[in-house]
C-alpha cells in the first residue's frame, strides 16, 4: 500500500524561517493528489520532504505505515519529474531512462525490456540514442516522465512538470498524465501553482499559503466551498466578488445591494462572496437586483465579463455575450443566491 | 534632434541623433587598416623572434655560436643541423642528462597532475553538493589559500618530511613522491576552486534526480558530476601539468640531492656550471618546451578556459 | 464539506527529527559521513602542507638559523638594516609598480585591437603562446637575445647596424673597454695627436716621403682588408707623398724603423694633411701598399694626420643584464643606493617577463571584451559618441573589473618573482637583481645549512604583502 501521510510536518531553514508549518495531509493509495498554490507557499518544499531531498525539521511522513523520515531518498522507491526535467545531458535518452535501473543493480535484459516499453509508450522509441539537447521540450518532458515510469515506484511525484512547454502541449500532456495515472495505478502527488491544472486533474486537491495548508478536498468541494477567503480566491477566473457586508435578520447588505441568505448567521458583519458567474443579467430575484456601473468590457466569444462599481465595491459580473455594453454605461443585474458564500472578516473562514 | 543630414543612408532611421560631425573627424584620426595590421604584424614578429632564435641556436653548430650571429641563419639555411639534438640524445639516460631529466620531469608532472585532478574533483563535489555544516567556510579558506606564495611552506615541509621520515622510515625528501606531494597541496586551492565554480553551475536537480534514481554519494560522483565535469577537469589538467612542468623552485628544493634533476633544474644547472654552453642551454630549452607546446596547441580552448577561471594564480 | 488546514485546528507538535539547518535528509549523520570522506584527502593535503605551514613559518620567523632558539625580532630587524636584503625590497616595488600596470595596457592593446583583425586567432595565438614556457626557458632565450656580444644578443647586434650606419666604425678598431689604446699603436715617425687621432713625429714638406710605423693592428685585421707589402713611397714634387706601414717583420720582430720586404703597409688609412696653424691643407686615403700622396702642396711645412675615426670602435654592445643605474645615485651613501638605485637588468627582465605574461593579460581582456553588452555600446554610438569616446566612457568602466583582476594577479605573480631573476640575471647582477622570493630561497636553501629564521621572515613578509590581494579576492567571491 503506498498511502502517503503528512503528519504535522514542519520546515525550518532557520531559526525564524519556516516555509511549511503544521502540513498534514493523508494521499491515499493510488490518488492522484495536485497540491497547489502560489508561488514560493512551500509546496516545492513539502514535495522535496517527502522526496527526501529536504530534511523533515518536525512531523512524521509515512508511506503507507513505513515512517521515512530517517530513510535516504534512494531507499524510498519513489520517482520524481522535475520541472527542469533535471535529465542527465551526457547520458542518452536511453541511458537516462535505465540509470535508475542500473542504481538498483536490474538484469541487463530487464532493464531493456522495460526502457523499451516505456519509451514505446511515451513515443520515444526513435530517440533512444539522442542527448537531451538534440530533443524538443516536450520529447524531454517525456523522458523525464520516462526515467520515472521505468522505475514502477510506490510513489509518483511531479513538480511542475508542465510549466516549461508551450500551452497546447501543456492542455495535451495533461490529458495524457492522466491517463498514465490511470495506467500505473500508482499514487501521483503533483505540484503545481496552475488553478487550471488542479482543479482538471486532481483527484482532490490540496492548497497551500504561505506554508500552512488551507484546505484539502475534490475540485467540486473546493470551488463550490472554499474554507476561507484565500482558497476562495485563490480558485476560479474571474476571481470570486468579495464585498463587506452587514447581516441583520438574514438579510446581507453591502454598499450597492442587499441579498436574503439562505441561512441565519451569527456574524453581523463580514465578508459576503459570489462568483462572477452568479451576477448575471438575468434577474432571478428583484430583491437582491444591483446596478452596476461598467468600467471595462471583456468580451470572450463565449462569455463577456464586466468589470465595474456597484455601489462602492468593485465586482466582476458575466453576461450574456450577445449584450450590447460599453464602459460607461450602467446596467441591471441580478444575482443567483444559491451560490453566496459569506466569511468571518477577522478569521477569514467560511461561514456560509 | 530632428535635422537629417542628406548624408544618412536611406532606411536609417530619421530620428538618430548622430553628430555627424564628430564623428567624420573622429574616423579621420582613427588608424587606418593598413596601419593596425603593420602595427599588429610588427608586434607578432617581436614576440616570434624569441622563439624563433632559440630553435635556430639549437639547429645551428656550435662552432657558429660566437662567430655570426643566429639569424644569419635566414638567409644561410644551410647552417642548419640537428647534430646538437643527435648530442644530446646519443647521451642516453645518463643521471642529469636531459633525457633522464624528460622523463624525470615527467614522473613528477603525470602524477601530481592526475591527483590534483581527483582530489579537487573530490572535494568541490563535497562543497557543492554536500550538505554539512560551515562548507562556505571552507570554500573561503580555500578561496584565501590561492594565492598564498609557495615560499611560507618550503621550510616547514621539509622539517614534516623529516619528522614523518623518522617516525615511518621514509622521508621524502629529495625523492620524486615528495616533489608531488607538495605540488599537489599547491595545486588544489586552484584546482578547488576551478571545479567549485563549473559544479556550482549544475542545476541541483540534477543530482537530486540521481538520489532520487537511488545513486549513492559515490555513484553520484562518478556517474553524474564527474562526467558533467569533465570539460572543467580537462582544463584543470593542462592548467596543472604545465604549471608543475615549468616548476624549477619546487624541484629544487625537494629532490634535494637526487641524483636525477627535472628539465628546468637541468637547464638551471647548465646556466650555472657551463656559463658559455650555450648550444646545450638552447638545445635543452628547445626539449624543455617541446611537450607545453604540443599540450597548448592540441588543448588551446581548454587551457584558456582554464586561465580565465583562474586568474588569480 | 472540506477538510480544514490544521492551523485553525492545533494539535500538540510532535518532534520527530531534529532540527539541522540546510538539512540532511534520510541518511542523517551518516550522509555527513560520506560528504566529509570526498572531503578528506583535500583537506590532509591543504592541512599538512599549506595550513600548517603557514603557521610553522611565522613560528621559525622568530628562530634562529636552526630554527631552534627563540630570537625575537633580530631576524627581521637584520632584513631591515642589510642593505643587501633592502635591495630586493626595492626590486619588488621596481616589478610591482611598473610590471602589472604595462602588461595590462599592452594587453588591453593588443585585446582591442586584435579584435579588428582578420587574422585575429593566428595573433593572439602568437602573443600568448610563450605562457607555456618555463620562466627558466625563458629566461635563457632572453639572455641570449640580451647578450653583450652583438654576434650572439639580436638586441646589440640590431643597435650596432643602426649605430655603424650612422657612425661607421673605422678599419682598425681599437676599443678602450678592452685595454687598448689609439697612442699604443705609436711605432715608428709618429706621436699621439689630438682626439684619439696620430700625427707625424716631425713637419714634412712637399717632395719628402715621409714613413710612419704602426704596431699593435692584428694580422688577421690587416688580411681582412687586403693589405700588401709595404712600399716605400717615390719623392714627387709638389706633393707630400708617404707610406703608413705596420713596422713588425714576423722575420725580424725586433728591427723597428726600416720597412723590411714581409711588413705590410695600411690599406685605407684616412689622413690629413695639415698646416702648422692646425689647419687642414687637403685628405688622402693610403692604397694598398699603404702609400698615399697629398697633390699640389705649395711650400711650408706640414703634418700629416692619421684620422681617429680609422680607429673608432663604434658600437661595442650595452650590457642589458648588468647594473647601472636608470637612476643617478652614485653620489649617495650604500643604503640609499640600494634604495633607490633601477639597474638596468630589472628592465630587461620585465621585458622578458612582458613577453611571456603579455598574452594573459590581452586573452583575460579579451574576454572581457566579448562579454561586454554589444547594445550598450550601440547605444552610446547612436547617442552620438565617436569610436574614442565610446571606448573611453563605456567600453574602459565597463571593463574595469577585468582590468582590476588582471592587475591584481600580475601583481601577485610579480611579487612571487623567482626563477626569471635566478636563471636570467647573471652571476655579476644577481645581488642587485635580487627578490625577496630569491632572498628567501638563497638563505633557506643555498650554502650549507642557511639561515632558516631570516629565510622565514622573509617568507612571512612576502605573505604579508598578498594579504590585501587575499582580502580582494574574497570580497569578489562573497560579493
Ligand atoms: N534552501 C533554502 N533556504 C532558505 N529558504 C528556502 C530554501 N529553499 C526554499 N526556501 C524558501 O522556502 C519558500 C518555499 O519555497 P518552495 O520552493 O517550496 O516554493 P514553491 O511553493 O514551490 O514555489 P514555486 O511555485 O515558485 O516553485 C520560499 O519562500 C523559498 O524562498
Ligand atoms: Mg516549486
Amino acid at each position: 500500500m503506498a498511502s502517503v501521510t503528512f503528519d504535522h510536518v514542519v520546515k525550518r531553514y532557520t531559526s525564524d524561517l519556516t516555509v511549511v508549518k503544521d502540513f498534514n495531509v493523508e494521499v491515499a493509495d493510488k490518488e492522484f493528489m495536485v497540491l497547489v498554490g502560489p508561488s514560493g507557499c512551500g509546496k516545492s518544499t513539502a514535495l522535496r520532504m517527502l522526496a527526501g531531498l529536504e530534511s523533515i525539521s518536525e512531523g512524521q511522513i509515512r508511506i503507507g505505515d513505513r515512517v521515512i523520515n530517517n530513510i535516504a531518498a534512494k531507499d524510498r522507491d519513489i520517482a520524481m519529474v522535475f520541472q527542469s526535467y533535471a535529465l542527465y545531458p551526457h547520458m542518452s535518452v536511453y541511458d537516462n531512462m535505465a540509470f535508475p535501473l542500473q542504481m538498483q543493480h536490474m538484469k541487463k535484459a530487464e532493464i531493456d525490456k522495460r526502457v523499451k516499453s516505456a519509451s514505446s509508450s511515451l513515443g520515444l522509441g526513435n530517440f533512444l540514442d539522442r542527448k537531451p539537447r538534440a530533443l524538443s521540450g516536450g520529447q524531454r518532458q517525456r523522458v523525464a516522465l520516462g526515467r520515472a515510469i521505468v522505475r514502477n515506484p510506490q510513489v509518483f511525484l511531479l513538480d511542475e512538470p508542465l510549466s516549461n512547454l508551450d500551452a497546447k502541449l501543456r492542455a495535451q500532456t495533461r490529458i495524457e498524465l492522466q491517463k498514465l495515472h490511470r495506467d500505473l495505478g500508482t499514487t501521483f502527488i503533483y505540484v503545481t501553482h496552475d488553478q487550471v491544472e488542479a482543479m482538471t486533474m486532481g483527484d482532490r486537491i490540496a492548497i497551500m499559503n504561505a506554508g500552512i495548508l488551507q484546505q484539502v478536498g475534490t475540485p467540486g468541494d473546493i470551488y463550490d466551498h472554499p474554507a476561507n477567503i484565500f482558497v476562495a480566491g485563490f480558485v476560479g477566473t474571474p476571481t470570486m466578488n468579495f464585498v463587506a457586508a452587514t447581516v441583520q435578520d438574514g438579510v446581507a447588505t453591502a454598499s450597492g445591494f442587499h441579498v436574503k441568505l439562505p441561512k441565519a448567521l451569527p456574524a453581523a458583519k463580514g465578508i459576503l462572496g459570489f462568483r462572477p458567474e452568479a451576477v448575471t443579467d438575468r434577474i432571478p430575484d428583484p430583491d437582491s437586483a444591483m446596478e452596476m456601473k461598467v468600467d471595462v468590457v471583456e468580451r470572450l466569444g463565449s462569455d463577456q465579463f464586466l468589470y465595474g462599481k456597484v455601489g462602492g465595491d468593485s465586482v466582476t459580473a458575466r453576461v450574456d455575450p450577445r449584450i450590447k455594453v460599453e464602459p460607461g454605461d450602467s446596467i441591471k443585474l441580478g444575482l443567483d443566491t444559491r451560490t453566496l458564500h459569506f466569511f468571518d472578516s477577522e478569521t477569514e473562514l467560511a461561514l456560509l | 534632434m530632428s535635422v537629417v543630414s542628406p548624408a544618412t543612408k536611406p532606411g536609417s532611421p530619421a530620428t538618430k541623433p548622430v553628430n555627424l560631425e564628430r564623428r567624420s573627424l573622429l574616423s579621420a584620426i582613427r588608424p587606418s587598416r593598413a596601419i593596425l595590421n603593420i602595427v599588429l604584424v610588427v608586434s607578432a614578429v617581436f614576440w616570434l623572434v624569441p622563439t624563433i632564435g632559440l630553435a635556430i641556436i639549437s639547429l645551428r653548430p656550435e662552432s657558429l655560436f660566437q662567430q655570426s650571429g643566429w639569424w644569419t641563419a635566414l638567409t644561410a639555411p644551410s647552417q642548419l643541423t640537428l647534430s646538437n639534438y643527435q648530442t644530446l640524445f646519443a647521451q642516453g639516460l645518463v643521471a642529469r642528462g636531459v633525457l633522464d631529466s624528460l622523463i624525470t620531469s615527467l614522473e613528477i608532472t603525470v602524477p601530481a597532475t592526475l591527483l590534483v585532478t581527483i582530489i579537487s574533483s573530490l572535494t568541490a563535489y563535497s562543497l557543492v553538493f554536500g550538505r554539512w555544516p560551515g562548507r562556505s567556510v571552507v570554500f573561503l579558506v580555500i578561496v584565501g589559500l590561492l594565492v598564498v606564495p609557495i615560499q611560507v611552506a618550503l621550510i616547514p615541509v621539509v622539517q614534516e618530511y623529516r619528522v614523518f621520515g623518522d617516525l615511518s622510515g621514509f622521508n621524502p625528501f629529495g625523492t620524486i613522491p615528495g616533489v608531488v606531494i607538495f605540488h599537489v597541496a599547491f595545486g588544489l586551492p586552484f584546482g578547488i576552486f576551478l571545479m567549485y565554480n563549473f559544479y556550482s553551475g549544475i542545476p541541483k536537480e540534477m543530482l537530486e534526480a540521481g538520489r532520487i534514481d537511488g545513486a549513492g554519494e559515490w555513484q553520484l560522483f562518478r556517474r553524474v558530476a564527474l562526467p558533467l565535469g569533465l570539460p572543467a577537469a580537462a582544463s584543470l589538467m593542462i592548467f596543472q601539468f604545465i604549471w608543475v612542468w615549468n616548476d624549477l623552485l619546487v624541484a629544487l628544493i625537494f629532490l634535494g640531492n637526487n641524483k636525477h634533476a627535472t628539465l628546468t633544474i637541468f637547464l638551471f644547472e647548465q646556466t650555472r656550471t657551463l656559463a658559455a654552453n650555450y648550444w646545450i642551454i638552447s638545445t635543452g630549452a628547445m626539449i624543455s618546451i617541446f611537450i607545453p607546446l604540443i599540450v597548448f596547441f592540441s588543448f588551446q580552448r581548454y587551457f584558456v578556459r582554464g586561465v580565465l577561471a583562474g586568474a588569480v594564480k | 464539506m472540506a477538510e480544514i488546514g490544521t492551523e485553525a485546528t492545533p494539535r500538540a507538535r510532535r518532534r520527530a527529527a531534529a532540527v539541522n539547518e540546510g538539512g540532511n535528509p534520510g541518511g542523517g549523520w551518516r550522509d555527513h559521513l560520506g560528504s566529509l570522506a570526498f572531503l578528506a584527502p583535500g583537506a590532509i593535503f591543504l592541512l599538512a602542507i599549506t595550513v600548517y605551514p603557514l603557521a610553522a613559518t611565522a613560528r621559525n620567523s622568530f628562530y634562529d638559523a636552526t630554527a631552534s632558539n627563540y630570537v625575537g625580532l633580530a631576524n627581521y630587524k637584520e632584513i631591515f638594516s642589510t642593505s643587501s636584503i633592502l635591495v630586493t625590497f626595492r626590486n619588488n616595488v621596481i616589478w610591482v609598480i611598473v610590471f602589472p600596470f604595462l602588461v595590462t595596457f599592452i594587453g588591453l592593446v593588443y585585446g582591442v585591437l586584435s579584435e579588428r583583425i582578420r587574422w585575429s586567432t593566428a595573433f593572439k595565438t602568437i602573443i600568448f603562446m610563450p605562457i607555456v614556457f618555463s620562466a627558466t626557458a625563458s629566461a635563457l632565450v632572453w639572455r641570449t637575445i640580451f647578450d653583450l656580444d652583438p654576434h650572439i644578443g639580436i638586441v646589440n647586434a640590431t643597435i650596432q647596424t643602426a649605430s655603424d650606419w650612422i657612425n661607421p666604425p673605422g678599419l682598425y678598431p681599437v676599443d678602450p673597454s678592452a685595454g687598448q689604446s689609439v697612442a699604443g699603436l705609436v711605432a715608428t715617425g709618429v706621436s699621439a695627436g689630438p682626439k684619439d687621432s696620430l700625427e707625424s713625429s716631425s713637419t714634412v714638406t712637399a717632395g719628402n716621403p715621409v714613413e710612419l710605423g704602426l704596431i699593435g693592428i692584428s694580422p688577421a685585421t690587416l688580411q681582412l682588408v687586403g693589405a700588401q707589402t709595404a712600399v716605400v713611397p717615390t719623392a714627387s714634387p709638389g706633393a707630400v707623398t708617404g707610406l703608413v706601414w705596420r713596422d713588425f717583420s714576423p722575420s725580424n720582430p725586433t728591427a723597428r724603423g726600416q720597412v723590411l720586404p714581409d711588413e705590410l703597409g695600411f690599406p685605407g688609412l684616412k689622413l690629413t694633411l695639415l698646416r702648422s696653424d692646425g689647419t687642414s691643407a687637403g685628405t688622402a686615403v693610403s692604397d694598398a701598399h699603404g702609400d698615399f700622396s697629398f697633390g699640389s702642396v705649395g711650400s711650408g711645412s706640414y703634418k700629416v694626420q692619421i684620422d681617429s675615426s680609422n680607429f673608432s670602435s663604434g658600437f661595442t654592445g650595452i650590457f642589458w643584464l648588468g647594473t647601472q643605474s636608470l637612476t643617478p645615485t652614485s653620489s649617495l651613501n650604500q643604503t640609499a643606493q640600494a634604495l633607490l638605485s633601477v639597474p638596468l637588468v630589472d628592465i630587461s627582465m620585465i621585458l622578458a617577463y612582458l613577453w611571456i605574461w603579455a598574452g594573459f593579460a590581452m586573452v583575460v581582456i579579451g574576454a572581457g571584451l566579448a562579454s561586454l553588452d554589444r547594445e550598450v555600446l550601440e547605444a552610446a554610438r547612436l547617442d552620438g559618441a565617436g569610436e574614442w569616446q565610446t571606448f573611453r566612457r563605456m567600453t574602459m568602466p565597463m571593463l574595469a573589473p577585468v582590468l582590476i583582476v588582471v592587475i591584481v594577479t600580475m601583481l601577485i605573480n610579480v611579487l612571487k618573482i623567482f626563477d626569471i631573476i635566478l636563471n636570467m640575471a647573471p652571476g655579476s647582477s644577481q645581488g642587485d637583481a635580487n627578490t625577496l622570493a630569491l632572498a628567501m630561497y638563497n638563505f633557506g636553501f643555498t650554502g650549507g645549512l642557511g639561515n632558516w629564521g631570516l629565510a622565514s621572515a622573509l617568507a612571512v613578509i612576502l605573505f604579508i604583502l598578498v594579504i590585501p590581494a587575499i582580502v580582494l579576492n574574497l570580497r569578489r567571491i562573497r560579493g
